[in-house]
């Protein structure tokens, strides 16, 4: 099995050196053959990292502790879900997910029947081999998943407890398909920059792939959220750590870039622009992953820390110094097709504004992220910046962010005259300042959260008119009933509608972020048995304390009975869990969720004489956020969905056919 | 006499002195808002990367400390800025969960809206530069506005269908 298990491995780099080099000698003789040849030998590639995966995974069942990685984040008890999801737990097993997935797309990619015969596919493969090389790399020679250790230990260290949630399934594998993907536009990027072509199946292929990668990612960092606000330890759903930093700046700019190419889609304008953002996107993928992996930064994603890190460093600084080769060597080329804008105020514009607020918050992010590197090495200071530095900062980036996109869809493209403005503004803006109005009466009057809701008003009013109004003009010509007309009219133009459903679940992110940051209450109280902790409307009365076993962990509970305005809600059961091979126990909290509010109730600590601590908060508006977040997923999937119309992706038409 | 009776009103003041600061402590929880605000602007150094308002007593001793001296100074009537300067004067800026406003740490507030201001200053001057390379003869020849674009969109799309099913 070890020497399967490293064949699949050290195989995996020899043939994706090989796929490397013959695709490359194929791509500059013309020789077709070469390049069957290395797509061929992508398969193989893609067929030794799920070798590598299937190995993987039995060594984690079967609990095969003479493997390092085996007896490091497993132990026999653990539940057969939580010993395979140890796949991703550490160093090496990540990046042998990663690799898996990055086979995976390469083989997507060459061999779909959209890319079939394309001229593109040689050079797309050769640069997605060459990340594979590199990976290949990183898993035989600095993080090696089968590792055999001298003494076969009778038991392993096991899991962290915090990892053992549903969330470990699927958080992890959603957000490396996103860093993953963010590899494809990259690649098509490149080779569209190489064959001296940026058309407009370049667009729609990008595009397309895009919207995949920045969906994955979306899911990741929305799976992480709802993980971090269930696990008491983590600083809520969102804490600004480096590490969802890291995920948050990639999908910043992808989404930045989604909106920009639509301009080079109309106008022919912005390429330099466009390929700029792919090649960030990408490079923040490889930059994320060197903190998380370099341990320069203090974490809760702690993997453990090892040289790796500099690996993905210099591989960035590599890929990066190429990609802008490339780019400046075709510059001539992108920029004389350059179009013209007809008016300041257009559609146009304003997706400009939505890249540099995108951008900007990027760069916020950015620059909070590294800012005690910086300042360790200019002072000698390494300070720490954290969830009040980045919440300051970033809430009137991403608030004015929220106001463009209120606005955007009801500018016109070219120009928006003043009669125009008038007559698509004038009822949203009213709406929202009776809206901010009716606010303030009703008491809720903290700043940002009246600027916020109102600004989320214009958002939904904007939304709605954009629907309406394209239902109305349907109508005028079809005479189709008002839902036919909206189904009609929406899968005719996937890609706007699909987008429009994603602001709309943006705007109930950002109201469910709002309502849970600025109206929140706490309380940490300590009380006997049958005594009672109020809180808002609720009442929680403590009536009993007691303790369990489930196989090595020793689980006490308490019984809570929950009241609202004296309406009893049920009975729940926050517990602390302490682990037969952990250290630090963790706690189960009790969330009772409903449209309104989140109550969250944690058992803190107790005392002999059956006295309990607990914390109590509740979190306004936290449903509101999840159905966001759906709103996204739904929003993204309708967008890249293969309709019947109007989605035909064009046929390549480029300028050479020599290998495909 | 006297002496001993004044010497003796001091023994009394001195076993009571406990209670008497005791009475005027006020108990404060350590999840309430005012609480929150001085704590959460310090950062727990036992490794769990999170604040002293949200590290859990539970699983770390240091922060069961520093709450408690938190809560001392909270009581003497210190405000959070004066708990702040306390012990950035004891441990430097490193203790706090942001930088300063000050000093070089200035920069890391300020440099992301300086660069956006100049960003901003940048699409404006390109997208006018834009603008009037284009010129004011131009015919329009796209929609005028939105319902105009939606229409055009909806019939290309019907013609679109109308072809396929021919072709």
């Amino acid at each position: 099995m070890y020497l399967f298990a490293n064949a699949t491995i050290y195989i995996g780099l020899a043939i994706a050196v090989y796929s490397l080099l013959i695709i490359t000698l194929g791509i500059s003789t013309k020789n077709q053959k070469f390049v069957n040849s290395g797509k061929s030998g992508m398969i193989a590639l893609f067929v030794c990292a799920g070798m590598a995966m299937i190995v993987m995974f039995y060594l984690l069942a079967t609990s095969q502790f003479q493997y390092e990685y085996v007896t490091d984040y497993t132990s026999s008890e653990l539940p057969i879900i939580y010993k395979l999801t140890a796949l991703w737990a550490g160093n090496a097993g990540s990046l042998l997910l990663w690799t898996f997935f990055l086979t995976l797309y390469m083989v997507m990619i060459t061999f779909s029947r959209k890319m079939k015969g394309n001229p593109m596919v040689p050079y797309i493969s050769a640069i997605l081999m060459a990340n594979a090389v590199f990976f290949f790399f990183i898993l035989g020679f600095v993080a090696k998943p089968f590792n055999l250790l001298a003494t076969v230990p009778t038991e392993g260290k096991g899991l962290n407890p915090m990892l053992q949630n549903p969330g470990m399934i699927i958080h992890p594998v959603t957000l490396y398909l996103g860093y993953v993907g963010l590899a494809v536009p990259f690649a098509f990027a490149m080779a569209a920059l190489i064959m001296k072509n940026v058309d407009d199946f370049w667009i729609k292929m990008t595009r397309r792939w895009t919207i995949v990668a920045w969906l994955f990612l979306s899911l990741g960092n929305i799976f992480g959220g709802q993980w971090a606000y269930v696990e008491l330890g983590w600083g809520g759903y969102w804490a600004w750590d480096a590490v969802e930093n890291a995920s948050f700046m990639p999908w910043l700019t992808a989404t930045a870039f989604l909106h920009s190419v639509m301009i080079q889609e109309r106008k022919n304008m912005l390429k330099i622009w466009n390929i700029s953002l792919i090649i960030v996107s990408y490079a923040l993928t490889l930059f994320g992953t060197f903190l998380v992996r370099s341990g320069v930064l203090t974490s809760v994603h702690a993997f453990a820390n090892s040289n790796l890190g500099l690996y993905f460093l210099i591989f960035m600084g590599v890929a990066v110094i190429l990609a802008l080769y490339v780019l400046m060597s075709r510059y001539n080329l992108l920029k004389r097709s350059a179009g013209e804008f007809n008016s300041i105020v257009s559609k146009e514009s304003s997706f400009l504004v939505n890249n540099l607020l995108l951008v900007g918050a990027a760069f916020a992010t950015f620059w909070g992220t590294v800012f005690p590197l910086v300042s360790e090495a200019v002072r000698g200071t390494k300070v720490t910046v954290g969830m009040p530095f980045f919440n300051k900062v970033e809430a009137p980036i991403l608030l004015s962010m929220m106001f463009v996109m209120a606005v955007c869809p009801l500018l016109a493209w070219q120009k928006s005259t003043v009669k125009n403005l008038r007559k698509n503004f004038l009822i949203p803006a009213i709406l929202a300042v009776i809206g901010m109005a009716l606010m303030v009466v009703l008491g809720i009057q903290k700043a940002w959260a009246v600027i916020g809701y109102g600004v989320i008003i214009l958002l939904l009013v904007t939304h709605f008119l954009e629907f309406y109004r394209g239902v109305k003009a349907r109508r005028k010509m079809t005479k189709e009933a008002p839902l036919v007309a909206l189904y009609r009219l929406m899968v005719r133009n996937r890609r706007r509608y699909g987008g429009y459903i994603v602001h709309l679940g943006i705007a109930f992110i950002t109201m469910g972020i709002i309502g849970s940051q600025n109206y929140d209450v706490e309380t940490m109280k300590t009380v006997s048995l049958g005594q009672s902790i109020e809180l808002r409307d609720y009442r929680i009365n403590y009536d009993r304390l007691d303790q369990k076993k489930e196989g090595i962990n020793d689980i006490v509970y308490a019984d809570v009975t929950v009241f609202r305005k004296g309406k009893k809600l049920g009975t729940f059961q926050p517990e602390k869990v302490f682990y037969g091979n952990w250290e630090q126990p963790s706690s189960e909290v009790a969330i009772i969720s409903s449209v309104k509010e989140d109550l969250y109730i944690v058992l803190s600590a107790w005392e002999d004489n059956g006295k309990a601590t607990f914390v109590v908060k509740v979190n306004p508006m936290m449903d509101w956020l999840w159905f966001g977040s759906f709103m996204i997923v739904i929003g993204a999937l309708f967008a890249v969905w293969n309709g019947k119309y109007g989605n035909v992706t064009p046929r390549y038409t480029g300028v050479r056919k020599e290998v495909s | 006499m006297k002496m001993k009776f004044y010497l003796g009103l001091l023994v009394i003041a001195f076993i009571f002195q406990g209670s008497f600061i005791r009475a005027e402590a006020k108990q404060i929880d350590y999840k309430s808002a005012e609480f929150k605000a001085v704590a959460q602007q310090f950062a727990c150094t036992c490794g769990c990367g999170q604040d002293h308002y949200e590290c859990d007593p539970n699983t770390c001793n240091l922060t069961t400390e520093f709450k408690k001296d938190l809560v001392g100074m909270m009581n003497k009537g210190w405000d959070k800025d004066k708990i702040r300067q306390y012990y950035v004067n004891i441990y430097g800026e490193e203790i706090l969960t942001s930088p300063e406003k000050s000093g070089f740490s200035l920069t890391a507030w300020v440099l992301p809206f300086v660069v956006l201001g100049l960003a901003a200053i940048a699409v404006f001057i390109i997208i006018r530069k834009w603008v009037k390379k284009k010129g004011t003869d131009v015919v329009m020849t796209d929609y005028e506005s939105t319902e105009d674009e939606v229409e055009g969109e909806i019939l290309t799309s019907m013609i679109d269908e109308e072809r396929k099913k021919y072709l």
